[in-house]
């Protein structure tokens, strides 16, 4: 496969995606990057806007423009954004960008008069009770006391809101007063230098910027001065505008609600610096644009490109923003015709305009607005028309077949509010998901389930797996959507870089040789999905960074109904072929749901279809045990009693877990049953890090196994079976409920019991079985002097690599913890041949521990390091037990032979 | 007419982590876009994610819960499965005058979650229920 091929298919792969709250985390469509935000232009347009203010040339031809006062009040508010932007900003972006959207108001040749400005001059005291009296027109709004979540800053959009409002009455009262630049006195060199370019008529107005900014934000800045100082002082200021936190606000004790109001500062380099940063030039930006738009309403050609025009079919309010249905109008040239029904073929788009700019287009239907550039577009599934954000540069446009009079009742045209949104939803990703690039997918199509006839054809979506890839032959990806449900997500190691999916069926114990999953750094995703025609396909998909998010995809996707998108064929598997893989799936088999009717409803939503059954989870280990199936798959909690390690760590080789749970250890079962039934742990299972660190513990420990398998009536945890951790620490009256409500999830019997202690073991009989426990009693008939040694370890880390001091023969040298030994530890093994009752006719040989060994030869200290030697004869004809002992072997041939090895629970 | 806004916003945060995830930075578009649909509550929350101020914790029970430190050092615990926070603003802001979609430390939380740099911290079952029942010291 060619390089170039294998990433078209990785990006085919990532386009598997999911529906709900999941949806598309970790595997979404990369064909929607740069995300599904797209914009017009980039946010390096603000840049551009912000600069383009300040440094381009071209602005200077707008200078012309009329003005009204309601628009230099909202200027005045406006422009110390700008000059922050300026002052943190001119250095690095010194080129002037013309700006997209003013070459359209470029010819306002306006040459209405005006009367004098209501603020005269350039004498501050005025200025600046002017702006406190803003402040105060603006706090005096019937509105609710503003809440310590918005900042200065949103105090400073309120005043925004309310001044363009203010705007807006006057525009509309059409008693506009303008303001011939030759009345207004000249404006400071410096204002001039940076502000040039829309101060050109009103220029008084950029010095009364600074006061008015520092003024409402109580700033503590000299401002008096303000015409005369230097560009240096200027922009010194203004960066201390930017940069320079209250200090003294902060120190002020107060509520923490008011402390967080004031604190200014952002982290350097961070991103809330650069909102800010983004935030002012964007603000400098609207406010000149809209001081620009307000006279030029009656445009209603656009031809430039990035602006939207658009009918408002429906508006609505959803958390203070306008939610606006709309739909693009037709080509320029042809010419809004209000009178025309709304066309259905014309594409649609949801616009959402903020408090601010609602209030100040108050959209309703049959308007037509123009959104200029930068716009932003958002597609989200779900939605099938693309949303537009950031319409700061709106503008309402008013046709020329339009009596202007019906504007004049807008306001009293409330828009009709959204329901508020569901809080007990969250947003779904409060997890954490990682993925990597290195995606691919699997669908192995099983044979014997097809046995139906794929439906009618569905446009869109699929509703058939089974048609959707028998459509598309044998080459390339499944083009169609097709809806499925999540049965099972487990994760699979990777064996090595090459294709997972080896022709050869996997035996159960690989030799533990094999690759460690545990210590193997890579996993695969995998899921078992069902189709409406239960059809089954494993689709495998990207591997996981850390074992563990396995917990974090079943969480979120078993048993949610999903859209597997872009998927591709990797290889038709039968039963013969995968027979665990279909004991998974006869697992599921029948489904829970009866096989819907697709005939007669052959175009089921999304959102009416209810989600698939999830998981039906818990069996009980004695039905397990009993079932007469000769390979099946269960899912249940257990109590692991005992561990068998094959290699010198967990997760190297496959590990022998001895469980029980309650149902086993009930006094009196009502069936007989086995006290504990053992399970092996193939490698080809992937353990997370919390079940390794369970098993490497000494203690013991409760398991959830799901989709485990039973063959030849062993347990095994292989490839699709995942474990997981159960907390169960009975530690308090706290935790012990936790424990009763977390059992009580898992196990479908209603009552639970503790296990009691000493757990109940099985006695030793014929027909014992390897891996598990019993208990023991019987007589020594005879001891294995081959195995019969003692050996001195050391007492701190049990190893046996020690060395004898030269200097002191008594003492040794530990060569594993490096340390001196002062009294080692004296080892001692012993296996003996016992007869017992319970297993007559049947050799069975039993491993000793110490403390019985020394028990039998009547041995109260070792004596120095020495073991003291014994007599057999005094050993023979003793009896042992009731002891706990593991099964190691059960052999029938030559002779009936048992394999033992006491332990301690 | 459903509610849009929680769909924007979970678009957002999908954005976010998919951009955050390949890059290790989030384009000026995305803060621009997050700021218009959140307002000024962006700025504060992207300030308590430069913060750091995000913690998971989780008990053995298998709870979660997300503290987020104000920036007074104020702790709000926000709750995983649904949209709460103790903060004056979310029950103004959200539920008494349903004027934004989350306060600025669910946001944050959300953030947070998106770019993975939540700070994570276990504790005891305990904790945990106090916790969660509001009967934990602040």
């Amino acid at each position: 496969m060619s390089s170039r091929k294998r990433r078209r298919f990785s990006r085919d792969l990532q386009c598997v995606s999911f529906p709900d709250d999941a949806s598309g985390h970790g595997v979404q469509g990369e064909r929607r990057e740069p995300p599904s935000l797209s914009s017009v232009s980039s946010a390096k347009s603000w840049d551009k806007c912000g600069d383009s203010f300040l440094d381009s040339p071209g602005i200077e031809n707008l200078k012309s423009s009329g003005r009204k006062l309601s628009t230099i009040r909202k200027l005045a508010q406006k422009n110390p954004a700008l000059v922050q932007t300026n002052a943190g900003h001119c250095i690095e972006d010194p080129v002037h960008i013309a700006w997209s959207s003013t070459d359209g108001e470029q010819s306002d040749d306006e040459t209405q008069k005006q009367p004098p400005p209501q603020r005269p001059g350039r004498s501050m005291a005025p200025v600046r009770s002017y702006t406190r009296e803003l402040c105060m027109l603006s706090t005096n709004k019937d509105d609710l006391p503003a809440i310590d979540t918005d900042s200065d800053l949103a105090e400073s959009e309120d005043h925004v809101e309310k001044d363009s409002r203010q705007q807006i009455s006057d525009c509309e009262s059409e008693s506009l007063v303008q303001q011939p630049p030759d009345l207004l006195p000249k404006p400071t060199n410096l204002t001039e230098l940076e502000i040039s370019g829309y101060m050109s008529d009103g220029e008084s107005i950029g010095d009364s910027m600074t006061p008015s900014r520092l003024d409402s934000e109580s700033f503590s800045l000299q401002t008096g001065e303000g015409s005369r100082r230097s560009v240096g002082d200027w922009v010194r200021s203004a960066q201390a505008m930017l940069q320079t936190p209250q200090k003294q606000l902060d120190q002020q004790s107060k509520t923490p609600e008011d402390s967080a109001k004031k604190r200014r500062k952002f982290q350097s380099g961070g991103l809330a610096e650069r909102l800010n940063r983004l935030q002012c030039r964007q603000r400098s930006a609207i406010s000149f644009w809209r001081h620009q738009s307000t006279s030029d309403t009656s445009t209603t050609t656009v031809d430039r490109p990035g602006v939207l025009v658009l009918d408002v079919l429906e508006v609505k309010e959803d958390c203070s923003m306008q939610l606006v249905h709309c739909a693009h109008q037709r080509p320029p040239g042809e010419g809004p015709h209000h009178s025309d029904p709304v066309s259905e073929e014309r594409a649609r788009v949801l616009v959402l305009f903020n408090r601010e700019t609602a209030a100040q287009l108050i959209p309703a239907a049959g308007d037509i607005v123009h959104i200029y550039p930068p716009w932003q577009s958002l597609s989200t599934e779900g939605f099938s028309s693309d949303i537009i954000l950031n319409t700061h540069f709106s503008q309402k446009v008013v046709p020329d077949c339009k009596p202007a009079d019906t504007s004049v009742p807008r306001g009293l045209l409330s828009a009709g509010r959204c329901m508020p949104y569901y809080l007990g939803k969250i947003f779904g990703l409060l997890e954490v998901h990682r993925t990597t690039e290195e995606n691919d997918a699997k669908v192995a199509v099983p044979d014997p389930l097809c046995s139906f006839e794929g439906p009618g054809e569905f446009p869109g979506q699929c509703l058939s797996l089974l048609e959707a890839v028998e459509r598309l032959g044998q080459a390339g990806s499944v083009g169609q959507d097709v809806e499925v449900v999540v049965q099972r997500v487990f994760s699979i190691p990777l064996p090595d870089c090459s294709s997972w999916s080896s022709l050869k069926p996997r035996v159960p114990s690989r030799p533990s040789s094999a690759p460690p999953p545990a210590e193997q750094g890579k996993t695969r995703l995998c899921v078992l999905v069902q189709d409406s025609y239960d059809m089954f396909s494993m689709v495998q998909l990207h591997l996981l960074p850390c074992k563990d998010d396995i917990l974090q995809y079943c969480q979120r996707w078993q048993g949610k109904t999903c859209v597997l998108r872009g998927i591709k064929v990797v290889q038709r598997v039968t039963r013969e072929r995968r027979t665990r893989l279909f004991s998974l799936i006869d697992s599921l088999w029948p489904p829970v749901i009866p096989l819907k009717d697709h005939e007669n409803t052959p175009n089921v939503s999304k959102e009416s279809r209810p989600a698939g059954p999830a998981l039906s989870f818990c069996y009980l280990l004695s039905d397990i045990v009993q079932s007469e199936m000769k390979s099946c798959r269960c899912s249940f909690f257990a109590k692991v009693l005992h561990k068998r390690v094959q290699s010198s760590d967990v997760g190297q080789g496959e590990v022998w877990l001895v469980l029980t749970d309650p149902s086993l250890q009930e006094e009196q079962p009502e069936r007989p049953c086995k006290r504990t039934v053992a399970l092996c742990v193939s490698t080809s299972c992937v353990l997370t890090s919390s079940v390794l660190e369970a098993l490497r513990s000494p203690a013991a420990c409760g398991l959830t196994f799901r989709d485990a398998i039973t063959e030849h009536g062993v347990l095994l945890c292989a490839e699709q079976s995942v474990i997981e951790v159960c907390h169960d620490e009975p530690e308090g009256s706290l935790q012990s409920t936790t424990r009763q409500a977390l059992l009580s999830q898992l196990l479908t019997e209603p009552q639970v019991q503790t296990l009691p202690q000493p757990v109940r073991l099985d006695p030793l009989t014929l027909d014992a079985t390897p891996n598990s426990l019993c208990t023991l009693s019987g007589v020594i008939v005879g001891v294995d002097e081959n195995t019969a040694y003692s050996w001195p370890a050391c007492n701190y880390c049990g190893s046996d690599n020690l060395e004898v001091l030269p200097e002191r023969p008594q003492n040794f040298y530990c060569e594993s913890c490096k340390s001196a030994v002062e009294k080692p530890e004296t080892k001692i093994q012993l296996e003996v041949f016992l007869t017992s009752a319970s297993a007559s006719n049947c050799t069975l040989k039993l491993k000793l521990q110490k403390r019985t060994i020394m028990s039998l030869l009547n041995t109260a200290a070792l004596e120095g390091n020495e073991f003291p030697g014994y007599d057999v004869e005094n050993v023979l004809g003793k009896e042992v037990g009731p002891l706990t002992a593991y099964i190691r072997v059960v052999t029938n041939k030559p002779a009936p032979w048992i394999g033992l090895e006491e332990i301690c629970l | 007419m459903s509610s849009l806004l929680p769909a924007v916003a979970e678009q957002l945060f999908r954005d976010i982590q998919r951009t955050y995830r390949d890059t290790s930075h989030i384009p000026d578009d995305l803060l621009i876009a997050l700021k218009f649909v959140f307002g000024p509550c962006a700025l504060q929350a992207l300030d308590l994610v430069d913060q750091r101020s995000v913690t998971c914790l989780s008990s053995p029970s298998g709870r979660k819960a997300f503290q987020v430190i104000g920036a007074s050092g104020r702790l709000y615990t926000c709750f995983v499965s649904c949209h709460y926070c103790p903060c004056p603003a979310f029950a103004y802001t959200v539920l008494r005058r349903n004027e934004g979609l989350l306060c600025k430390h669910i946001l944050a939380a959300y953030l947070c979650q998106a770019m993975g740099v939540t700070q994570q911290e276990s504790v005891s079952d305990q904790q945990m229920s106090m916790l969660l029942s509001g009967t934990a010291a602040p």
